[in-house]
């Protein structure tokens, strides 16, 4: 925990819009309270409809910050991640998403901000400044960044190339990245449907990596982003996981 | 059961108006609000450069309005319900103005102390409503503690127990005043004269004003705006408040005026307080709530201190408040209560 700072809120005198969207949104109590009432149910039904096994629990840091980067073919990835996590630690995650789906409308919004704690990368317009607020918002508040460096879901399951903006939060800094595979999502939430199916999601968390030596550029993001990627395909090796294209190939939406 | 009694009080929206001075009240709060809407809303027409933020602020007032005379005319549950409220969201912006809200455990302490205050106040019980101030107050110095973290121990405990003290504690009086049977014309009387005695002290600074009261914590305000609030709020709290408590021990002209004075100096020293909060961490408004006004606190300020003086003066000299009314409502209903 922090010393104590006679500090007003980032986020203070915002209007509700403009403060869902910002990116050094501060939580309250009562988002911490509502947000541990959505966890503990999500983390409840991801349990009993979707019987969740998180394999190599044990490879995630103890304490923040760190960031965990996966696949991405469903909206189930990003609750099934935070599912596995402390909820202690539910003030202190936030799942990186789509500004213009998750953030345009007041409503969406207000849910992506309360419920899931998320915070808006904008893929059109996302600029520096947006990454590099979050990079120091990682750095200084010591917490958990869910990322999905392919961009978008994938319509089809199988995995596209990382991109280079995960480097960016990482690279000549010591915070880990911890590689994850979601099998299972897409077969239970696949894009196009409107509901989940009861279908058996598997997370498996590899050991987490620190890129100190990658340098702050284009050279080094790229190396963060292959090596993460890497482990991501071994780790759907290793299990057998029918999810990975060859790695040439094309499979996602951008 | 619930008695007949506690229930008409409660709930009888039916006696809304059976003191006059409530009847007076709101339809002079009506008359001035319709009045000056119809005023602002031609100008606006005519000069919405100029008049556009007055008719923000008006149609700001007209929700403010509503939000304080509804539940008061409703029922004393309503009113203890609205009271809990606007000691809920002030508390929030005061804790997001000075980075209490970091707190969590803080301010879990101060939540459920506000909601405790507000079951005694519902209960008509009294003993749990004092008591809760002391205690509430003990359990934020012990708090966290256990995270053993000394390092702004004295900070964060300090501010929490003045957001409890003020926005807790302090505002919670106006729920303990609705357990008397004419709570009614009481609530709005201070109020009305508090929300009076800054268009007072703003007038009378326009007017006269040329020696600052506090110009480091509050540039706008005069010394002529005090003092012209000080002598005008207590006149009119002293002729209301002859109606309010007719027949009364309190309807003696001493008695009133020091009311009014009562009402119009801490009036204007809550004001202050906020003020003060404000200038310490460095914002202009400590919120957004209300459009064209600022935050809760930007609007309640000046009834921040009121409340509690209030009750215990007219205590002091009428007796209990709120005596003849029944007491431990819903709590001696349960078998486990040890008596009252």
């Amino acid at each position: 925990m922090d010393d104590w700072e006679l500090k007003p809120a980032k986020d203070l005198n915002l209007p509700p819009h403009e403060r869902h969207k910002y990116i050094l949104r501060e939580a309250g109590l009562l988002e911490g309270i509502l947000r541990t009432v959505w966890w503990s149910v999500i983390r409840m039904s991801l349990r009993v409809y979707h019987r969740i096994e998180v394999h190599g629990r044990e490879n995630l840091p103890k304490t923040p910050p760190y960031i965990i980067v996966a696949n991405h073919s469903s909206h189930l990835d990003a609750l099934s991640i935070g599912s596995a996590l402390p909820l202690s630690f539910g003030n202190k995650t936030f799942p990186l998403a789509a500004g213009d789906l998750f953030f345009e409308n007041p409503a969406a919004a207000a849910f992506s901000a309360w419920a899931l704690n998320a915070l808006p990368v904008w893929r059109r317009r996302a600029g520096r400044q947006c990454l590099a607020d979050l990079r120091q918002r990682l750095l200084e508040e010591q917490c958990i960044y869910i990322l999905f460096p392919e961009g978008t879901r994938s319509r089809t399951g199988q995995m596209a190339a990382f991109r280079e903006g995960l480097g960016m939060f990482v690279a000549e800094t010591d915070v880990p990245v911890v590689p994850c595979l979601i099998e299972g999502a897409h077969a239970a939430w696949p894009p196009h449907a409107r509901v989940p199916r009861p279908k058996k999601i598997r997370l498996y968390v590899d050991e987490p990596c620190q890129f100190r030596d990658a340098t702050n550029n284009r050279k080094g993001w790229k190396r963060v982003a292959q090596t993460v990627e890497e482990a991501v395909r071994r780790l759907s090796v290793v299990h057998g996981c029918e999810i990975l294209p060859p790695k040439s190939a094309k499979n996602a939406e951008s | 059961m619930i008695p007949e009694v506690a229930v008409e009080r409660l709930f009888g929206f039916r006696h809304a108006f059976d003191a006059p001075v409530t009847l007076w009240l709101t339809v002079a709060i009506l008359t001035v609000m319709t009045a000056s809407g119809a005023a602002l809303f031609v100008l606006n027409r005519r000069n919405a450069e100029q008049f556009g933020e007055a008719w923000l602020r008006w149609k700001s007032w007209v929700w403010i309005a509503g939000c304080i005379l509804i539940p008061i005319l409703l029922g004393a549950a309503w009113t203890i319900a609205a009271v809990t409220l606007l000691s809920l969201g002030c508390y929030r912006e005061f804790t997001r103005a000075t980075g209490l809200f970091r707190e969590k455990t803080i301010s879990v302490i101060v939540v459920l102390g506000i909601f405790v205050l507000a079951f005694a106040s519902l209960d008509h019980w009294e003993r749990l409503f004092f008591a809760t101030g002391p205690l509430t107050v003990g359990l934020i110095t012990i708090a966290t503690i256990p995270s053993d973290r000394p390092k702004g121990y004295i900070q964060r405990v300090a501010l929490g127990v003045l957001g409890f003290s003020l926005f807790g504690f302090s505002l919670g009086y106006m729920s303990n005043l609705a357990n008397d049977v004419n709570y009614r014309p009481i609530l709005l009387l201070m109020i009305f004269a508090v929300s009076l005695n800054d268009v007072f002290a703003y007038c009378f600074g326009k007017a006269l004003g040329r020696r600052k009261l506090l110009p480091a914590t509050s540039p706008g305000k005069t010394m002529a705006g005090f003092l012209g609030a000080l002598f005008s709020t207590s006149l009119v709290v002293a002729v209301l408040g002859h109606f309010v408590f007719a027949g009364s021990a309190v309807d003696h002209i001493g008695h009133l005026i020091f009311l009014g004075v009562l009402i119009s100096a801490l009036g204007q020293l809550g004001d202050l307080v906020i003020s003060s909060i404000k200038r310490d961490v460095g914002v202009k408004d400590i919120g957004v709530v209300i459009p064209g006004h600022g935050g809760l606190l930007d609007r309640f300020d000046s009834l921040v201190l009121v409340p509690p003086a209030v009750f215990h003066y007219l205590s002091l000299v009428l007796g209990p408040l709120g005596g003849d009314q029944p007491v431990r409502i819903f709590s001696s209903m349960a078998q486990w209560t040890i008596g009252n």
